[in-house]
């Protein structure tokens, strides 16, 4: 479980996130939506330490995320927006490998888990492929896999639709649905709500740095109104 | 261009570690001497290390060819004088000599390129040098492997964006500051978005190295680096 | 978990950042070689950005991961990444003709960047009056040429004179300017260090 309690955050002097209460439990799928600068990168920054709250704690599996950084970073796997800027190696397999190794798990669990994440996301034996030749859905993919590989309780991620057509967002999404039905948590942050929010179980609106609205998809949409989140037309949540 | 190729040759089964000593050693010596028997010696060393690691010369003197002028022209700039004789052979068979030999220098480190995948390379840059700074290289190497197209493709976006609209009319020290400032902004951007997905992934100092071991017929190869580079002193 | 058999020791958070750019900053080094160069009247070298970028990485990241960036692009150009002149590797390259200005850029790094360390605030190059700017990379183009044109006169066994005939002489027009362009970069202010 995620867990944040009253976090406040401000970048010089500018409150960009005030009194967040919130929390993910395990296997719950969660969109965060609200209009650009609304906070929802900062706030999902503070689930694995990238950022600490000026006031407030953020805890994970009930441990505060300050206390134990390696814990949180390998319980929270997460995923940024631009799938180029994160992966450290040119090879996939090299890539997905990076976490475990940091863990100092010995080679065969490495390997192991690395054919475990591409199976995950579709992408069974494709470790040797160099990402650059990859299309933009299975670079989203591939980083997925990589937040996977360090088997973590809950998986964050912010946007990790930008520049994906219909079908790639679909399949990505599809998967998403399918590790939260296996267990995992999965927080996902959008402005977009289009065929994303039919899987949730909660949606969450950021306005201004406070959460606006909070219930499942049904409820949730009908308060949207106003938080220049774009909604489906046809109420298929 | 000179870089890693697949393939089943010796040098390719050979280890990373194995390679680089003997590179060492090769242009240790080489840099110690220069009599034509001496020369005579490394060319034969060099075909075998080219033969190994089934180098094609053409190809390797072409990915050269910017040393090669320079290699050329040294001795016959060596060889000129201001007065008479006007020529001086034998600075000019000095400088031949030496240039020769750098050229065999480049040759034999082209094995390595052509055998060595840079995963191999990274993992005995983290195997021999200690520490944080063993870690930091090794890591480093990979990423600049990830991002070299990443950043090739920045600048080029970043000229054509120019040339779009005709600043390829502006003086000289325009564009280059332009392209200057713009490459680095750029890149520091990435590299921003990299250090958070470092973080995020747990990036640490005691990672599981990638494997590496030295087999049968590493040992050998060993042997000679440690011949070669003793040889410099002799 | 993992983390019980064996003791993870992170990266501090403030060597991850500038670990990054240096890394970043090292694949622009040789990224520079493969994007086509500006030619200048009356020089028969072109400009290519490579030198820029030493200068950029002393005055923006400062002298150890200046010096560090630069040490990487050395090592990844050694190990075989095309991303010495002309897309040559190698690490013959590094003892070879062109040794010297390889292995000057570091120290040109180290330089520039405690100039900066020295006389700014926290580490802003903008800080520097101008003056000072041009001298500390003039001083930084004398360790390259010095570096370089003894290592190539001595390599190639050439008299001074001729190495520097050969490797300072045709090159200067070209580094002029780009110190200009640096001078111009520092003073827009655009980069955030
Ligand atoms: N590192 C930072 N320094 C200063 N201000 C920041 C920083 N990161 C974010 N902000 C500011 O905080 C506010 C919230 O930003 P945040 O990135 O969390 O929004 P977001 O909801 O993720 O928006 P988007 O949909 O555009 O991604 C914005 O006004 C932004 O300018
Ligand atoms: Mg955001």
């Amino acid at each position: 479980m995620i867990e944040f309690r009253s976090v406040s955050h401000a970048f010089d002097d500018v409150p960009v996130l005030e009194d967040v209460s919130l929390s993910i439990d395990a296997g719950e799928f969660v969109l965060l939506a609200g209009a650009n600068g609304s906070g929802k990168t900062t706030l999902l920054r503070h689930s694995n330490g990238l950022l600490e709250p000026d006031s407030g704690e953020v805890l994970v599996d009930g441990t505060p995320v300050a206390e134990d950084l390696i814990a949180a970073r390998s319980s929270v796997g997460m995923v940024f927006q631009h799938p180029r800027d994160q992966f450290v190696a040119a090879t996939v397999g090299e890539d997905i490998a990076f976490g475990p190794e940091n863990l100092g798990l010995d080679r065969a669990e490495i390997d192991r888990r690395v054919t475990a994440a591409l199976e995950t996301v579709n992408m069974a034996g494709r470790e040797d492929e160099r990402i650059d030749a990859l299309s933009g859905g299975e670079q989203s993919r591939v980083a997925i896999a990589g937040a996977l590989a360090m088997e973590p309780t809950h998986l964050v991620l912010d946007e990790p639709f930008t520049g994906l057509d219909a079908p790639a967002r679909r399949s990505v999404l599809e998967r998403l649905a399918s590790l939260s039905a296996d267990g995992t948590g999965v927080l996902l942050a959008t402005h977009d709500l289009r065929d994303v929010c039919e899987l949730a179980d909660r949606v969450i609106a950021m306005h201004d740095g406070r959460v606006a609205v909070d219930g499942p998809p049904a409820d949730a949409l009908a308060e949207l109104d106003g938080l220049e989140v774009r909604v489906p037309d046809t109420t298929r949540c | 261009m000179l870089t890693y190729e697949p393939d089943e040759s010796l040098a390719h089964r050979l280890d990373p570690r194995a390679k680089l000593a003997v590179q060492i050693g090769f242009a240790a010596t080489a840099l110690a001497h220069t009599t034509p028997r001496a020369l005579i010696a490394f060319s034969a060393l060099t075909a075998v290390a080219m033969a190994t690691a089934r180098l094609s010369l053409r190809r390797t003197l072409v990915s050269y060819r910017l040393a090669l002028v320079v290699l050329a022209l040294a001795p016959l700039l060596a060889g000129v004088t201001v007065g008479p004789p006007w020529f001086d052979r034998s600075a000019a068979v000095a400088s031949g000599l030496a240039s020769y030999r750098v050229l065999l220098i480049l040759l034999v480190s082209a094995a390595y390129v052509r055998s060595t995948p840079v995963r191999d390379s990274r993992a005995a840059i983290q195997r021999t040098i200690p520490g944080k700074p063993g870690q930091l290289l090794g890591v480093g190497v990979g990423l600049v492997f990830r991002f070299l197209p990443v950043l090739r493709g920045d600048l080029r976006t970043i000229r054509e964006a120019m040339a779009a609209r005709l600043g390829t009319e502006r003086g000289v020290v325009d564009r280059a500051s332009t392209i200057g400032m713009l490459g680095v902004a750029r890149a520091f951007d990435r590299a921003d978005r990299l250090s958070l997905a470092l973080r995020a992934r747990c990036f640490a100092w005691n990672p599981t190295l990638p494997a590496l071991a030295f087999s049968r017929v590493d040992y050998p190869v060993l042997g000679l680096a440690v011949i070669l580079a003793v040889s410099a002193f002799y | 978990m993992a983390t019980d058999q064996h003791s993870v020791e992170l990266v501090d958070d403030d060597v991850v950042k500038p670990f990054a750019r240096a890394a970043v900053l090292a694949a622009l080094m040789g990224a520079a070689v493969f994007v086509g160069s500006i030619p200048i009247p009356f020089s028969p070298i072109p400009i290519s950005l490579g030198v820029i970028v030493v200068y950029l990485a002393g005055l923006y990241l400062g002298p150890y991961w200046g010096a560090f960036s630069l040490l990487l692009y050395l090592t990844a150009g050694a190990v075989g990444l095309p991303i010495f002149a002309e897309r040559a590797s190698g690490l013959g390259v590094l003892v070879g003709n062109s040794a010297g200005y390889l292995w000057s850029y570091p120290t040109a790094a180290l330089l520039i960047g405690a100039v900066v360390h020295r006389l700014s605030e926290d580490g802003d190059p903008a800080d520097l009056s101008r003056p000072v700017l041009v001298v500390t990379l003039l001083a930084a183009l004398t360790v390259i040429y010095l570096l370089g044109a003894a290592w190539l006169g001595y390599v190639l066994e050439l008299s001074t004179v001729k190495a520097i005939e050969i490797g300072v002489v045709p090159f200067i027009p070209g580094d002029l300017i780009k110190i200009a362009a640096v001078v111009a970069i520092v003073e827009a202010e655009r980069i955030a260090t």
